[in-house]
């Protein structure tokens, strides 16, 4: 027992001396919640909308201004003929081109609504937000000179929606979770890949190999320094959330703490496990780089897992990243409880056990 | 026209003053060492002289050409090989070859003869990668790459570090003959026998020129320095007959090659055991399966009573380990260090303080406790190093190449060091290339082509074989590897 | 010129024998475009729906048939009271509940949406699907999705990805490479053997970039091959704007390469400085448009961005090089730049 004391009180040493790594453990997590939150913001905004307008009646100047006073778009004016349009969208001057034809008030004639799509979300959500605007003043217009088509709008017009636990929308709520999960990756999966590498490039590590230190015992004195900068990196975040954005957790810290831990446990073992099979630095850094990246585009963190074709939905119940931002979102977002988020601890903690496992196992002392 | 003057040289890095005021002068086609303690400011100078760095004050020439302004000329007549030069471990031997062949412009073919001694030692690997070598196959290799072009001027920087003596002696055969070529050679080394091979010698100490002149006079001048007496014999105290290593036809094989190859001997408890054998013989292969680091491919052996291929772990408690590479924690501290090692080996904490308390004082680093270990001069390091190895009171320490590229008064410290282990009862397993060291141990063997060729007491080596001292028994010996030739 | 090519072949030998490194230069763009073209996706796709109704008439029933029938929605279960329904979404057993009053069938009116709005932008798409199912608005209007039809993420992540590898390639593994042989000490004799220093950057840059070329190619055959995006816009083009870029990332690799003394400062220096801003502020991912003013003007000189949103019009939306004139320009500049700071700071000493 007191010889694992001895090396994890090693370890504190040198990441203490290290010249780099302690501004690192301080200033990443602080620079990541203070600037993160505002660029991973995939709220659609100020989509720029210009019109065509081929009626120029009362009701098309009513539809113009409604989008003008729209906080949604930025409206670019309105233009003589859709091709000249289509030009300031092809220079990336507006997004969305709304064409309203001749006989739109007179005979009810469809518009058009064309938007960029390269990025599929904006085009799909701006043209969804002026398929309302213009449905509302279709509906305004329709309830003043009855017509057969009221009966099932009018359903419309009491359609109300209830937004659970982020009732403003904000995409921060959404992002700020997430982002904890991306810091504790980042920060437990790669430092001690680059821990255990360094020592086999200084030598010291043959130094380690013919001493009587048990493997396990050397493996979980490089686990625990983590644990420990994991639990710190989350006390930090979790303040700064409050403090900058106002948003706080909604279920039980303990349980963010104890799936921090996990995660943790997880992604340091990985790391372990990577170096344990590199030869030197690049290498490790690129195999780690490679799987981190693959397992947050798996994970959920950006787009829902639910529209992910079956082979890749398949894939996330092996994926750690996946069990954590599912089970983080439920606890800090909805306010869940452990009844609510068993599933994703059991396990998180059976592939943080695998992980720690196969790491002791992977390093070898006699080859 | 000399072919290289260096006057009034200043050069510091930051607060530290790397050179002092060095002038000298080299003649065309002379062999000129520089010789020094590390730290001296060896390094410094090569680099200035190879117009890699530039002086705070004072001039350099080198034909003639002035380093600061003509530095493309300078680099065209000049061939450097610095301390640390490193092959492209991923390349074979002779990729590495043809690559500093052309980056020479010129080729194998053409350099062939003046690399061949040398060169044909290693010529049956090389398909290898540089990186699967041996360390002294590794040096012998950055030799041939140094070589392989006739430059007019020929910086070497201690060249032969880890290498074993009977190619240190063809190396500098091979520099004779270069000489023959008018083509000045200036090399820094640590080795006595390497220093009488030079025709002016220049001692430098701690950025200063301290003396210029032939070996001799200087050898004579700073003798306490570089000719340190000899140690007392050994009295050691043999306890009995008791076996604390014990070796029965080892092998380790990679693939068809047999690194070691059928090995047997045994080692007396209290003795001091030298393990001697040219590079690439296979002593740190067969190290390595006695420290529990790697598992045999067949035969037995037994360390401290543990059998080497199931009882590895219960080894490692008894033994100590040293490696050729400096195996302490740079980033530690001195006590740190201690602490760390002492507390792997399940000292409690009232041991390692007291222990840590005499072994500082016994070295006389109680000042340096608080130092970091990457601040020590190499020579402290090893001291250091061994001490630590020894903390825990083993009964057998293994030591690999412990004194590589240490000026010879710490060396003799650092056997007085060994001279103390044993006297306590310590076994100690030594490799080394000083065949000055091989003389101080009890026993030693000679290892050639993986196998064991001779085993005894120096005396009964130089006596069985009619030499009159190690280094020409081991040249001997080493002489009749047949592994480079077939 | 033996020496240049012998040069050039050391350097190839070095890339081509780290076959771990290799694996994962190939495997990262083909993992990336699989991952991008068929995971990564905001589909409205497989949400789970619980019904709350107390009682249930024809026109629920109707309503819930018309819901399932969807691809888009699935009915996992029907409840009776709201908090029920929460229960489930709070225990990510559902994504959003479906409230019908019980005088529903009468009143034709109180129907209520309980969202998951954990993620706001998914909540408003399934909602506004939901609206569109439920109450099948008669087409009032015509939408049009220009040059991306399906709306599917691969066109929008094609030139990002593009964008990321080749900076990371060509910047990151130039500087480590370079740094590597300071570190090991081999430059040293290089510097002091005849060939001229500024021959040796460019022999070690060289294999790099027709690393990024292949990579660069395969990623356009995936592209069209297997994702169907399409490359609309003229394929020399493409290249020539790409081999630009190509070059301004060798001279950043080059330009840490001259600053960082060891590798692993080398990888942490790409790491920080080229990766993060890259994924992050570039426009890859996240909308620059979003970002609070400050960040937008940091994202002005990141280069990447410009080469992304110069390949998303080129490739995607098939305009002319008239239409990215802007782009090529900034990134020009930007690489004369670049290269010229790299060369006048190159080291031909030590120091």
């Amino acid at each position: 027992m007191s010889t694992l004391l001895y090396l994890i009180q090693k370890e504190f040493i040198q990441i203490r001396r290290n010249s780099f790594l302690p501004k690192l453990i301080f200033g990443f997590p602080i620079v990541i919640m203070c600037v993160m939150p505002w660029v991973m913001n995939m709220e659609i905004k100020n989509v720029v909308v210009e019109v065509v307008d081929n009626d120029h009646s009362q009701l098309s100047s009513q539809l113009i201004q409604k989008i003008r006073h729209s906080n949604y778009f930025v409206f670019a004016g309105t233009k003589p003929s859709y091709d000249t349009a289509l030009k300031d969208i092809e220079h990336s001057k507006a997004d969305v081109v709304l064409v309203i034809p001749q006989g739109y008030e007179k005979n009810g004639e469809q518009v058009m609504i064309a938007a960029n799509a390269v990025n599929g979300t904006k085009g799909a959500m701006g043209s969804a937000y002026l398929t309302q605007i213009v449905n509302s003043t279709n509906a305004s217009q329709s309830a003043t000179c009855s017509t057969a088509k009221t009966q099932k709008l009018s359903l419309g017009c009491k359609l109300q929606t209830l937004y659970l636990y982020n009732k403003n929308l904000n995409y921060k709520v959404f992002m700020i979770p997430a982002l904890f999960a991306v810091v504790i990756m980042l920060m437990c999966g790669f430092l001690p890949t680059l821990n255990i590498v360094s020592e086999k490039e200084a030598g010291t590590i043959e130094q380690i190999n013919v001493t009587p230190v048990k493997k396990w015992q050397f493996i979980i004195a490089k686990i625990i320094p983590y644990w420990l900068i994991a639990f710190f990196i989350v006390s930090v975040c979790l303040v700064l959330s409050w403090a900058i954005y106002g948003i706080v957790c909604k279920g039980s810290i303990w349980l963010i703490y104890l799936l921090v831990m996990l995660l943790a446990l997880v992604f340091s073992s990985f790391g372990l496990i990577v170096s344990n099979y590199s030869d030197n630095m690049q290498q490790a850094i690129f195999v780690m780089w490679f799987f981190v990246v693959i397992l947050l585009l798996l994970s959920g963190l950006f787009t829902p897992t639910r529209s992910m074709p079956d082979w890749a939905y398949m894939s996330t119940y092996i994926n750690p990243m996946h069990y954590f931002i599912d089970a983080m979102r439920t606890v800090f977002v909805r306010g869940g409880g452990l009844a609510n988020v068993s599933t994703q601890i059991s396990a998180l903690a059976i592939i943080g056990c695998l992980m720690a496992f196969w790491a002791v196992g992977s390093y070898k002392k006699n080859a | 026209m000399k072919a290289i003057e260096v006057k009034n040289i200043n050069k510091s890095y930051g607060k530290v003053e790397a050179l002092k005021n060095v002038s000298f002068d080299i003649e065309q086609g002379a062999i000129y060492g520089i010789i020094g303690p590390d730290g001296a400011g060896k390094t410094s100078l090569f680099r200035l002289i190879a117009t890699l760095l530039l002086q705070d004050s004072g001039q350099i020439t080198v034909e003639g050409f002035d380093t600061v302004r003509q530095m493309q000329h300078i680099r065209k007549r000049l061939g450097y090989m610095p301390g640390k030069f490193s092959l492209y471990q991923d390349l074979t031997i002779e990729e590495n070859l043809e690559f500093f062949a052309t980056l020479f412009g010129t080729t194998v073919e053409a350099g062939y003869d003046s690399i061949k001694a040398i060169y044909s030692q290693i010529e049956r690997f090389k398909n290898r990668r540089a990186g699967a070598l041996s360390g002294g196959m590794k040096q012998k290799l950055a030799l041939c790459c140094a070589l392989i072009h006739s430059p007019s001027i020929l910086l070497l920087d201690e060249p032969t570090t880890g290498v074993d003596p009977v190619s240190r002696k063809e190396f500098w055969d091979l520099l004779q003959t270069l000489k023959s070529r008018n083509i000045t050679i200036v090399a820094a080394t640590p080795y006595l026998d390497e220093i009488r091979r030079c025709e002016k010698v220049l001692f430098l100490d701690k950025g200063e020129v301290k003396g210029i002149g032939t070996p001799d006079e200087i050898l004579t001048r700073f003798a306490d320095i570089f000719n340190p007496e000899g140690l007392p014999e050994n009295e050691s105290k043999l306890n009995g007959t008791e076996n604390v290593i014990e070796v029965k036809n080892l092998v380790k094989a990679f693939g068809s090659f047999h690194a070691v190859d059928d090995i047997s001997f045994s080692v007396r408890k209290g003795e001091i055991f030298g393990f001697l054998g040219a590079n690439g013989a296979g002593k740190t292969t067969a190290m390595r399966m006695l420290t529990g680091l790697s598992q045999p491919t067949s035969g037995t052996g037994t360390v401290v009573g543990f059998d080497i291929s199931t009882e590895h772990e219960k080894i490692k408690k008894n033994i100590g380990y040293m490696s050729q590479r400096f195996s302490l924690y740079e980033d530690l501290t001195v006590e740190e260090n201690i602490r760390l090692f002492g507390g792997i080996y399940g000292m409690t904490k009232q041991a390692i303080k007291e222990k840590t308390e005499k072994l500082l004082w016994q070295l006389n680093f109680t000042e340096h406790r608080q130092d970091l270990v990457s601040s020590l001069p190499l020579g402290w390091k090893q001291k250091l190093a061994f001490s630590v190895s020894i903390f825990h009171e083993p009964k057998v320490v293994f030591l690999d190449e412990p004194t590589g590229g240490v000026d010879p008064a710490t060396r003799r410290q650092f056997w007085e060091l060994i001279y103390q282990a044993a006297q306590k009862g310590i076994t100690v397993f030594v490799t080394t290339h000083y065949m000055d060291e091989a003389e101080y141990c009890d026993r030693i063997s000679i290892m050639v082509d993986g196998k064991i060729k001779a085993i005894g007491s120096p005396k009964e080596l130089k006596e069985q074989f009619h030499k009159k001292d190690m280094d020409e028994v081991f040249t001997y010996l080493a002489r009749t590897a047949t592994r480079q030739d077939n | 010129m033996t020496t240049f090519a012998s040069f050039v072949l050391k350097e190839t030998k070095h890339i081509l024998r780290d076959k771990r490194t290799m694996l994962i230069l190939f495997g990262m763009p083909i993992a990336l475009m699989l991952l991008f073209g068929y995971a990564v996706t905001n589909d409205v796709k497989n949400v789970r729906v619980v019904a709350v109704c107390s009682q249930t008439d024809h026109l629920t029933e109707q309503a819930l048939v018309r819901l399932s029938a969807s691809e888009y929605f699935t009915l996992v279960k029907t409840v009776f009271t709201p908090q029920e329904a929460e229960q489930y979404i709070r225990s990510q057993k559902a994504d959003m509940a479906i409230v019908f009053t019980t005088d529903f069938a009468s009143k034709k009116e109180g129907l209520q949406f309980i969202v998951d709005a954990s993620d706001p932008n998914m909540a408003e798409q399934w909602t506004a699907y939901a609206t569109s199912i439920l109450l099948n608005p008669q087409a009032t209007v015509n939408t049009k999705m220009l040059y991306n039809h399906q709306m599917r993420s691969a066109f929008n992540f094609v030139p990002a990805i593009m964008g990321m590898l080749l900076m990371l390639v060509c910047a990151m593994m130039t500087s480590v490479s370079i740094v590597r042989e300071k570190e090991k000490g081999t430059m040293e004799v290089l510097l002091v053997s005849p060939v001229k220093p500024l021959m040796i950057i460019i022999s070690k840059a060289i294999p790099y970039l027709v690393l990024s070329f292949v990579i660069l190619i395969i990623i356009l055959l995936m592209a069209t091959f297997v994702l169907d995006v399409p490359v609309a816009g003229s394929i020399v083009w493409i290249l020539l704007v790409s081999l630009i870029y190509i070059l301004l990332a060798l001279s950043l690799g080059l330009l840490i390469s001259n600053i960082a003394k060891t590798q692993l400062v080398a990888l942490l220096m790409s790491a920080m400085v080229l990766l993060m801003p890259i994924v992050m502020l570039s426009g890859m991912m996240f909308p620059i448009e979003s970002m609070p003013k400050i960040l937008q003007y940091v994202s002005a000189v990141i280069p990447p961005k410009y080469y992304i949103q110069a390949m998303r019009k080129l490739m995607i939306m098939g305009v002319g090089i008239t239409d990215v004139l802007t782009e090529v320009g900034i990134l020009s500049a930007m690489t004369l730049a670049l290269l010229g700071i790299a060369l006048a700071k190159f080291n031909k000493r030590l120091e």
